[in-house]
């Protein structure tokens, strides 16, 4: 699929019409009908506000919606905006829209946006998700400013989060990807971000393009920016409402993030076994900032599919952990609901032990993954109950707490990897 | 060559605007002068113009360029006599060219005799033929045009202990218009002028003849009734004869002027030109398409009249915020450059003397709906002298030759009236007349050319107008059409080649045929019409159906 | 009569030298045979046990629960398995070529059928073996994604993907090998649909709660989320 032909003729077409560009947006979208017109104004006051003389382009890279959504976004007129904001534009702003398939895959997608990156010779590159409906005009200015006239690489952003929303990312993705490269990103898997052409070209070329198992390429373009040591960026955008679609399901994020990262492992052995420690990363206003909204967890069944993994796969877990590993998640598991307790050093001995085998191919890799949700659970349980009560200081020093048994457990990760 | 005997001849009129101080000195005195100006019409005739818009030569202190007249019906003795006038007039007239004067209706300066005796004292009989006031209070919704100069729109008067009104410098005093007698002198003075034979005149400052409180005190309701008379006595007097309205307002603010074919033949379309130079700079067409799609309907008799660079500094007051800011930093990167709300630059400098880009302005001057204007030297490529102050570093005098003077004047260099331009790239010894005579490739041959295909037809100076909207920004394409008479052209206002796709669907089966080199391409059928055009290319194609 | 006594018994004696003259060879031939045999099923042996660990046969047949099956059954590692198992087919192979030298009547048949049959046992044990693979994939598929999904018993349904596998994989290589094929079918028969009956009861009694589960999840969902937030893991 990935090969030379995979724009389309009147894609080329459009982008002939739109000529060299300083700033291209990328939108990805799948039946965002609802939130595209805010999203699609936000980016066109964006630029005319931050970037009036910059040339720039909307490339929107459509995954088959049947909704509407594609001449939505082409038939936004900055005329109608200028109406609205009353923001003068001082250049043609183009929309291009192409459908790169008739279901959405975010590889394919990004593949699109950084070939149009790369054939309209733009200077930077943004990718705004379509589902977040509180993106700002400012986002566009904080995410790209950093790539035009700092020269960054890649901007990630930190979004002003509930306490308990990103678990997966405060647990592990976050802090693994720090111990192995050694760089403090708190949003290693994002949606909206920033990029340099250059960067943008040599992805392109670089990346094995495989539209059909593509799930977490974001984060692969995250990995590769530490793994090339580029400079990267941190830009606080404040609030995110996310409208899950798929990364709603655990085991599909899962796959995406962890799967990537676990796989990523395999090739840059040689770089993060040698990293000990990290460094901040410059950022741009606060690096965390969380919301204490409180939320109505079902702990009950969070405890309950913890110990029905546990007592399920006990099978399953022989073949990837360590038999004291095993011994104490089922201690755990037997613990009532009151003094539940998954502690952080046990959690990173587990997912080790699971990078290790998912290294070693003890079972089906995608089974690795699969079989790490229901502990995946339990670990959040932990952390949920922990938290419960905290201020954000003590939610910021928990995680930290965290990032540092990563770091700490590190050579027993090499050594085990090698085993 | 006999007058173009057409009422609608400013239509197909090309004006060339020039002063005569300028342009040619016959006396040696370091000034031009009209006998220099008329040994210099063959130039013009053969530059392809048929109008020449002469910079005011009335007797003046030239504090303000000759706008600051002390008699209306007299020419400056530096220039010669009113015999030498006529003379220049009447040679024009032979050689078919018209001749447009200045009429500075607004105010005089304050060397006029008008003014000396409105001043003398309180009761006057001239008094209330200027605006006089006891405080500085009153019209304070008028804005001061000239902000780096004035701060206020009232002058003190020591002699006659009272404020006198002044638009522009406190040594031009406005004119009291709602006095009837001020209204009638003006006309005897039109009159004086149009029985010796000028053929139209342009009108300084036109909003400002009326003050009233509560407002801005800029086109005002009276002013029209004053237009409309002035009109309405040419009209049935000298038939034939031409108004051209000067009035920096937006378009739809200028409309009135027009009235119902009854005020103005024709005015300046101020907000156009700042805007093509940005579609160059930004290569996007987005500001000339909408400067001219917001541009108004205006009676057949009248026409727009257009210009690239003129005697005054480049106006950025028709723009915004954002889009002046852009200007500046794209085209007076030095502070030096700036004037007012404005940029004293020539057209060469501006566009850094790129040959492309010179010739796509023009091209799109010529092309545009309306009569365009040619300032003196932008023809060969002047430069201008930023030393000098207010907007005299465009008004250098016109390079001729590269021998003495530059073939303006026989002086001592001293004793010109400004100095040559001296500078490698645009000083006299290489940029003058006689060099690019004598070189096919030059500006100047080029632009008698593109002269020569304007005048081939009357589709430009008086066609229609349709824009193509071609998905390519970078392309500026649009039919005019007369008739039968179509003309498509395509300007590319890219510095990159550019291909682009038209949609002429409307003209299939027609064969394009380009104007300059008269080759013909290939049929226009049902798809999109293919054309790649190279760095700030344009073409210009009759559209014939044979 | 003592003449015809020492005569038939020269005769007998002579008969049985002749027989003892004729058999003698093939006797050796068939221990060289024996003995070459064995050497050769040694060295294949040594040849197949190397190639094993280098393509990590032993981790391979864990992941097949074959090396569990064994461990249970006292029997060394699955690598040994097979390559004593293959000793023995060519060591055997060999013993009776050798056989087939003496020209014993009845066993030469036995033999040719013998080797007439080996190909298909290998055949059928490569069925057996890949089946085994498949059966405990898909058996952890969809332990995985039972217990991933909060799916009630998912050991049960697990242990179900993994019978009815084997079962199907059981019954093609016994009619690749020809035993039984009508009675294997019919087994396979009966065992399948009993199985499928047993899914059936035990949906009908314990899928009540299941069902009406499901039917709140897709029905009453915008409810439950009022009450609970969905925890967003990215």
């Amino acid at each position: 699929m990935a090969d030379e032909t995979f724009l389309t003729d009147d894609f080329l077409r459009q982008l002939i019409n739109v000529g060299e560009v300083d700033i291209l947006v990328g939108l990805p979208t799948h039946n965002n009908a609802r939130t595209i017109g805010a999203t699609v104004q936000a980016i066109q006051s964006g630029i005319l506000r931050w970037f009036p003389r910059d040339r720039a382009v909307i490339i929107n890279a459509d995954g088959g919606s049947r909704d509407g959504t594609p001449e939505l976004v082409t038939g936004a007129s900055i005329d109608d905006l200028r109406r609205a904001t009353n923001l003068p534009a001082l250049r043609t702003l183009h929309s291009v829209s192409t459908r790169y398939g008739n279901s959405p895959a975010d590889a394919a997608a990004l593949h699109t946006i950084l070939a149009a990156t790369e054939l309209l010779q733009a200077k930077a590159c943004v990718v705004v998700s379509a589902e977040s409906s509180t993106i700002q005009s400012d986002w566009l200015s904080k995410l790209l400013q950093p790539v035009r006239t700092d020269s960054f690489e890649l901007v990630t952003p930190v979004y002003r989060r509930h306490k308990f929303e990103g678990l997966l990312i405060n647990n592990l993705l976050y802090p693994m990807t720090r111990a192995l490269y050694g760089f403090n990103l708190r949003e290693p898997y994002t949606r909206d971000f920033a990029m340099s052409g250059q960067f943008a070209t040599d992805f392109l070329s670089r990346n094995g393009w495989d539209h059909a198992n593509g799930g977490g390429i974001e984060l692969r373009l995250t990995l590769s920016a530490l793994r090339e040591r580029r400079r990267i960026c941190q830009a606080f955008l404040g609030d995110r409402e996310h409208i899950e679609h798929r990364g709603a399901d655990l085991v599909p994020a899962l796959r995406h993030t962890v799967g990537t990262l676990f796989s990523a492992m395999e090739d840059d052995f040689a770089l993060w076994s040698t990293v000990s420690g990290s460094h901040q990363v410059t950022t741009r206003g606060p690096d965390h900032e969380v919301l204490m909204e409180p939320l109505r967890v079902n702990r009950k069944r969070l405890r309950e599919m913890f110990s029905t993994g546990v007592a399920e796969l006990a099978d399953v877990f022989q073949q990837i952990l360590s038999s004291a590993t095993i011994a104490e998640l089922q201690r755990i598991s037997s613990l009532s609901e009151t003094e539940f307790h998954y502690p952080a050093e046990l959690w990173v001995r587990t997912v080790y032990e699971f990078a290790a085998s998912y290294h070693k191919s003890v079972i089906n890799r995608d089974h690795v993954i699969q079989a790490m949700a229901p502990l995946f659970r339990g670990r959040a349980l932990s952390f949920l109950i922990e938290n419960r009560n905290s201020s954000s200081e003590e939610i910021e020093k928990n995680i930290e707490a965290v990032c540092i048994q990563f770091e700490q457990q590190k050579p027993f990760l090499v050594e085990i990897w090698k085993q | 060559m006999p007058l173009n005997q057409d009422a609608l001849w400013y239509k197909d009129a090309i004006i060339y605007q020039v002063h005569v101080r300028t342009f040619n000195d016959s006396n040696g005195d370091g000034i031009g002068d009209f006998p220099g100006l008329e040994q210099k019409l063959g130039y013009l005739q053969e530059l392809g113009i048929n109008t020449i818009w002469l910079m005011p030569f009335f007797p003046s202190p030239l504090r303000d360029d000759g706008y600051d007249i002390s008699d209306h019906c007299s020419v400056h003795s530096s220039y010669g006599t009113l015999d030498d006038f006529r003379k220049l007039l009447n040679s024009a007239h032979e050689r078919g060219i018209r001749v447009i004067i200045e009429m500075v209706l607004n105010h005089s300066s304050d060397q006029h005799p008008w003014f000396k005796e409105s001043r003398s004292s309180r009761d006057n009989p001239k008094r209330d033929w200027y605006v006089w006031s006891d405080t500085d209070n009153r019209y304070k919704g008028a804005r001061i045009i000239f902000v780096d100069t004035e701060k206020s729109n009232w002058a003190w008067d020591p002699v006659s202990q009272a404020y006198y009104w002044h638009r522009f410098f406190s040594h031009q005093p406005d004119l009291n218009y709602d006095n009837p007698a001020v209204r009638e002198q003006m006309w005897q003075v039109m009159r004086f002028w149009l029985e010796m034979g000028v053929d139209a005149f342009r009108l300084d400052a036109v909003p400002y003849l009326f003050e009233r409180e509560g407002s801005n005190c800029e086109n005002l309701p009276e002013t029209h009734v004053v237009i409309k008379d002035l009109r309405r006595r040419i009209d049935e007097e000298f038939p034939g004869r031409m108004l051209l309205a000067e009035a920096n307002q937006w378009p739809a603010d200028l409309r009135p002027y027009f009235g119902d074919g009854d005020e103005f033949h024709m005015a300046f379309h101020f907000p156009l030109m700042p805007r093509m130079f940005m579609g160059v700079k930004l290569e996007d067409r987005k500001p000339i398409i909408e400067i001219l799609q917001q541009t108004p309907e205006i009676p057949p008799t009248c026409q727009w009249s257009l210009f690239l660079r003129n005697h005054d500094e480049l106006t950025l007051e028709m723009v915004t915020d954002m889009e002046r800011d852009y200007m500046y930093d794209s085209y007076a990167g030095d502070k030096t450059m700036r004037l007012n709300l404005g940029i004293r630059r020539r057209l060469a400098p501006l566009l850094e003397n790129d040959r492309r880009r010179i010739e796509l302005m023009n091209g799109m001057l010529m092309s545009f709906p309306g009569t365009p204007i040619v300032y003196y030297g932008d023809e060969i490529g002047m430069g201008d002298n930023i030393h000098l102050g207010d907007r005299n570093g465009v008004r250098t005098p016109m390079q001729w030759s590269g021998g003495w003077n530059g073939g303006f004047s026989t002086a001592e260099p001293d004793q010109l009236y400004a100095p040559l331009i001296q500078n490698p790239v645009y000083g006299y010894p290489a940029v003058n007349v006689v060099a690019q005579l004598g070189s096919e490739h030059s500006l100047l041959h080029w632009m008698r050319r593109i002269i020569s295909v304007r005048k081939s037809t009357a589709v430009f100076g008086r066609g229609s107008i349709e824009f193509l909207h071609p998905a390519n920004h970078r392309i500026l394409a649009y039919v005019r059409r007369l008739g039968n008479e179509i003309v498509l052209v395509v300007n590319n206002l890219s510095g990159a080649a550019q291909a682009v796709e038209l949609d002429l669907r409307r003209y299939k089966g027609h064969i394009p045929i380009e104007m300059s080199g008269k080759n013909i391409f290939p049929r226009v059928g049902d798809l999109p019409y293919l054309l790649t055009l190279g760095p700030y290319q344009f073409f210009w194609f009759r559209l014939r159906r044979i | 009569m003592n003449e015809l006594i020492i005569g038939e018994l020269s005769q007998a004696l002579h008969d049985l030298q002749l027989a003892f003259a004729h058999y003698l060879p093939r006797l050796i031939v068939m221990l060289i045979l024996v003995f070459v045999g064995w050497a050769i099923a040694y060295a294949v042996k040594v040849i197949l046990r190397s190639i094993l660990r280098l393509v990590h046969f032993d981790r391979l047949s864990e992941n097949t629960g074959t090396a569990q099956l064994l461990t249970k059954a006292a029997l060394p590692t699955a690598s040994e398995v097979v390559c004593r198992f293959v000793f023995w087919i060519v060591f055997l192979g060999f013993v009776l070529l050798g056989v087939n030298v003496l020209g014993i009547l009845g066993l030469q048949e036995q033999v040719g059928k013998f080797f007439f049959f080996l190909p298909r046992l290998f055949v059928a044990l490569f069925i057996l073996f890949v089946g085994l693979l498949a059966a405990t994939f898909f058996a952890r598929a969809a332990l995985l994604a039972a217990v991933n999904a909060n799916v009630p018993s998912p050991k049960l349904l697990s242990l179900a993907v993994r019978s009815i596998i084997i079962v199907f994989v059981l019954s093609i290589s016994f009619e690749e090998l020809g035993i039984a094929a009508q009675t294997m079918l019919v087994a396979f028969g009966i065992a399948f649909g009993a199985l499928m009956l047993g899914l059936a009861i035990a949906f009908g009694i314990g899928g009540r709660d299941m069902a009406q589960r499901f039917l709140e999840r897709r029905f009453v969902r915008a409810k439950r989320e009022e009450n609970e937030d969905e925890l967003s893991p990215l």
